[in-house]
């Protein structure tokens, strides 16, 4: 463990760490671009140079390695003057753009600009012309222009995914970044390029001219479209609280995590989440039969409870069935094992999971929901659930909706003459179709909760946006039918919300205790 | 006046040299000879220290020591590369040793992996050296016809691989780690050093890199030994060099002379002194990357220290006179040009500071010169100085700086403004 001295401060440093990470461990950020935690130094930037005593000239920091009794200068005039000068290079060709471009507000060349004097350009020649917006991916634009060649798109897809579908083509000023001819990006991790690129050279079409950062209010969630649980940032605007719908998710991205994610989203991840949120929403209680089409939610809520109730006192709770799915957070799914199989003893609870599907062996796993692995731990059945199953006797079906897509083909149902059919869903389609009643449901990034991943990992997440109408987190929607029911009064009064609900989850079942 | 010895350039005036037998019955390889049959490899990089040979590419470092930082313990396969890309303007020397007399850098070769235990060697040469290639190719098979390449050579059981490949038109490609770069398939970008290439080089082994001038001559040192080698220059840069003057001079041309030869005497005595009874005004010393020298600048030996202690640099021994009919703006936009058009792009000095200075360098060509430019030059020429991330940052600047520093009156009156 050498003793180095970094800006005066005596640190003790990880043996073989560089001089940039052990001052990042010692609080000390040194200004880069081409650095990146998940690749191996490059060098090309320049911007991290620092001044180390006994050396002539300024050294790398982001590839030096610390040496015993090294002493290590970030602000000496040397360093300040030679950050200048790099970044007044990068300046000098770079096109003055701010005012139109996405990164504006979260980049890194205007952040050191700011941070390092604001001085006049000393640029007085033609700048550089070059092509503003080449496609480079299904949704990826690059502007050339505002390239500063720092090449971590170049190598995030030679090192990461191994694709390699960008290279650097040309010489010196010429030098620019593209695809082989006629090909574009295709890696289904190419969103991260955005993330990755230090300033407005790679964009999102998703996201492009949409808003800005400021604008944006950024929360911590867990993806749900599939088993990985990638830790994310939802970049959302608040909205007005009596405009409905103007609270909107604007971007996913990545939050670091070494256990789970790294540093990176897949596409279907960070783009599904976009449309989940946004698509074909449900949003209005619903009943088929019934004076009013829109009924008022505490009606219906009371209405089922009282059904339930009946159902419990005239024992017929055979004639129940209930369909899950692992979309649900542990706590709903907790909910679902007190109310209906506990408190209600209903003859059938099924699973229905995702489609089949690929995993690609890197972030996105095989099975395209969130919480199959929390379903398993409560202890619900999770063989896959078939139409076949469904007794003919069954008086009352519930049916937990997937936040993508449909769980499963709704077809067989209408032949079924089943009486009433309650649908929880936060997407319309074929299955509220199908409903006699629609209680819209939450998606995840409008509810607090918490998922178990394919290695069993419990990650909580808070609610990061707010729903419209009528849409209740199913914890919620399941808490007021118990209530309404009275299955169990002095239990379900006291799970005042989700943390209490993974409380009494943790306290009845095991895993959840010693893993939270 | 030094006369001119005849190592490197021996047997020149004949025009077959290339042939094997031709240069066998001149004396050639009999040096590898000499080593296979009762030396040790161990007694090669003895002499070749001894000798104090400074590599004749541009950065004069010791030959010898280069050799000595190889891992002798390594499990992987060690490289030897021969830089003929003879990029740095001004340079040509390589150019008739290879055409000349490709045998005696073969010998070199053979030599000098056998010392430092390489089996596997490649000689980068510029793509534009097209029909050199094609004759190293054929003295290479010669060679191997003859036992002195390939397997078991001369029966020692020391074997050699030789390959000629071909550079792209690339003059950072001389750059020791961009040739490996471009040898290995990609493009031709500098690593960062450390690690030095003696420890990961070509494909990660542990490489050597040697000019083409350096490696010839290694032969002469095993014939002579290393005290003879010193004694023909200085006792810290030994042997000779082969000048390469050009400009305007009566007789440019190739100057194979001792260490430390004045470059006064180069100049005027050598090459004839100025053509057309014109005035010296400056002289490039070491190909277009050295510092300019001013005509009261030439009293000095061409050797490493010397011209180093001068303000510029021995480089590759290319000596560029400038007469007072040539306007220093020339020599400035072809500095600024050149640099432009040959930096890799890599690092953000170099690849933005290249194209600005050239910007500029071509306002003032073109009568449009303001009256901050010169300073502004200055200003970016140290700002690249010392913060790249290969030594061409360096190349591009000094010029830049010693042209401005050395003739700023000059270029202050092509300043209308």
């Amino acid at each position: 463990m050498p003793k180095i001295v970094i800006d005066g401060k005596t640190v003790e440093a990880q043996d073989g760490l560089t001089v940039f990470k052990a001052a990042a461990a010692a609080g000390v950020d040194i200004p880069h671009f081409c650095y990146h935690p998940a690749f191996v130094p490059e060098g090309s930037c320049r911007l991290c140079l620092v001044e180390i005593a006994g050396s002539a000239k300024l050294e790398l920091s982001c590839s030096t390695v610390v040496r015993e009794g090294m002493t290590v200068s970030t602000q000496s005039p040397r360093v300040q003057e030679a950050r200048k000068s790099v970044l007044e290079f990068l300046l000098a060709e770079h096109p003055l753009d701010c005012p139109i471009c996405d990164k504006a507000g979260e980049c890194k060349l205007q952040d050191y600009y700011r941070d390092h004097g604001l001085t006049e350009s000393a640029f007085s020649e033609f700048k550089e012309r070059r092509e503003k917006k080449v496609r480079i991916g299904e949704k990826l634009l690059l502007d050339r222009e505002r390239c500063i060649l720092c090449t971590r798109c170049v190598r995030f897809l030679t090192d990461i995914t191994r694709t390699q579908e960008l290279g650097v083509f040309e010489r010196g000023v010429h030098a620019e970044i593209s695809t082989y001819e006629g090909e574009l990006v295709a890696s289904s991790y190419s969103g991260n390029l955005v993330d990755l690129c230090p300033v407005g050279a790679i964009t999102d079409t998703e996201f492009r001219f949409k808003t800005r950062p400021w604008f944006l209010t950024r929360g911590e969630s867990i993806c749900p479209l599939c088993s990985r649980g990638c830790n994310i940032f939802v970049d959302y605007q608040r909205g007005m609280a009596r405009v409905p719908k103007s609270a909107k998710v604007l971007r996913i991205r990545p939050r670091i995590n070494p256990d789970v994610n790294g540093h990176w989203l897949c596409d279907y991840g960070r783009y599904g989440y976009m449309t989940m949120q946004r698509d074909n929403r449900s949003e209005n209680v619903t009943r088929k039969s019934g004076l009013r089409p829109r009924p008022e939610w505490d009606d219906v809520v009371a209405f089922l409870g009282g059904e339930l109730r009946r159902m419990k006192t005239e024992a017929g709770s055979k004639n129940l069935a209930v369909i899950v799915t692992p979309w649900l957070t542990n706590e709903e799914l907790f909910l679902v094992k007190k109310i209906f199989i506990e408190n209600l003893g209903a003859g059938q609870v099924y699973f229905a999971g995702p489609a089949a599907a690929e995993g690609d062996g890197i972030l996105l796993t095989s099975e395209r929901a969130p919480n199959s692995r929390g379903a398993l731990e409560i202890g619900l059945d999770t063989r896959p659930f078939a139409l076949e199953a469904l007794a003919e006797t069954t008086g009352m079906l519930w049916i937990f909706g997937s936040d993508v897509g449909e769980p499963f083909s709704t077809e067989a149902f209408r032949a079924a003459a089943i009486p009433l059919k309650i649908v929880i869903s936060s997407r319309l389609g074929a299955l509220t179709e199908l409903a006699d009643i629609v209680l819209p449901s939450a998606t995840a990034a409008e509810k607090s909760g918490s998922f178990t991943n394919i290695n069993g990992r419990i990650q909580k997440f808070a609610a990061v946006a707010r729903s419209c109408g009528a849409t209740r987190p199913a914890s919620d929607i399941l808490l007021n039918i118990a209530r309404a029911a009275h299955l169990n009064d002095p239990y379900y009064d006291r799970l005042a919300d989700v943390s209490a609900i993974f409380e009494a989850l943790a306290g009845e079942i095991p895993f959840f205790g010693k893993r939270s | 006046m030094t006369t001119p010895i005849k190592n490197l350039t021996a047997h020149f005036e004949l025009d077959n040299l290339f042939k094997i037998q031709v240069f066998m019955d001149g004396g050639g390889y009999r040096a590898l000879k000499k080593v296979l049959a009762e030396g040790t490899s161990a007694q090669v990089l003895e002499a070749v220290k001894k000798a104090n040979l400074r590599g004749r590419g541009g950065a004069g470092f010791p030959a010898g020591l280069k050799w000595g930082f190889v891992p002798k313990a390594t499990d992987k396969p060690k490289y030897l590369c021969v830089n003929a890309d003879e990029g740095e303007p001004g340079t040509f020397k390589d150019r008739y040793l290879l055409n000349h007399n490709p045998h005696l850098l073969i010998e070199g070769i053979v030599i000098t992996s056998y010392a430092v235990g390489i089996h596997d060697a490649y000689i980068y040469i510029r793509g534009e050296y097209e029909a050199i290639a094609r004759r190293l190719e054929g003295a290479i098979e010669e060679a191997r016809v003859n036992g002195l390449l390939g397997k078991n050579i001369l029966g020692s059981g020391f074997d050699l691989e030789l390959r000629v490949h071909r550079g792209a038109g690339s003059y950072i490609c001389g750059e020791e780690t961009a040739l490996l770069e471009s040898l290995e398939g990609k493009r031709g970008n500098p690593r960062l050093k450390p690690p030095f290439p003696a420890f990961v080089g070509l494909f990660g082994c542990p490489t050597v890199i040697n000019n083409v001038e350096t490696l010839a001559n290694v032969p002469s040192i095993i014939d002579h030994g290393p005290d003879w080698f010193l004694s023909q220059g200085r006792p810290n840069d030994g042997g000779t060099r082969i000048f390469g003057v050009s400009g305007a001079v009566n007789n440019p041309g190739i100057y194979e002379l001792p260490v430390g030869t004045s470059l006064r005497e180069i100049i005027e005595t050598h090459a004839g002194g100025i053509k057309d009874g014109k005035k010296l005004k400056a002289v490039i010393p070491g190909g277009m990357s050295a510092p300019i020298l001013r005509a009261d600048e030439i009293d000095m030996p061409m050797d490493c220290e010397s011209v180093a202690a001068a303000g510029s640099m021995i480089g590759s021994g290319a000596v560029i006179v400038i007469d007072e009919a040539t306007p220093i703006l020339e020599v400035l936009k072809k500095v600024a040009k050149f640099y432009a058009h040959e930096s890799c792009g890599q690092c953000t000095p170099c690849r933005i500071g290249t194209s600005w200075i050239h910007k500029i360098v071509k306002r003032l060509a073109a009568g449009e010169g303001r009256k901050a430019d010169l300073d502004t030059l200055l200003r970016l020429a140290s700002n690249i100085k010392g913060r790249t991330l290969c030594p061409m940052g360096d190349a591009a600047s000094l010029p830049v700086l010693s042209i401005i520093q050395k003739f700023r009156k000059e270029l202050d009156a092509t300043v209308k403004n």
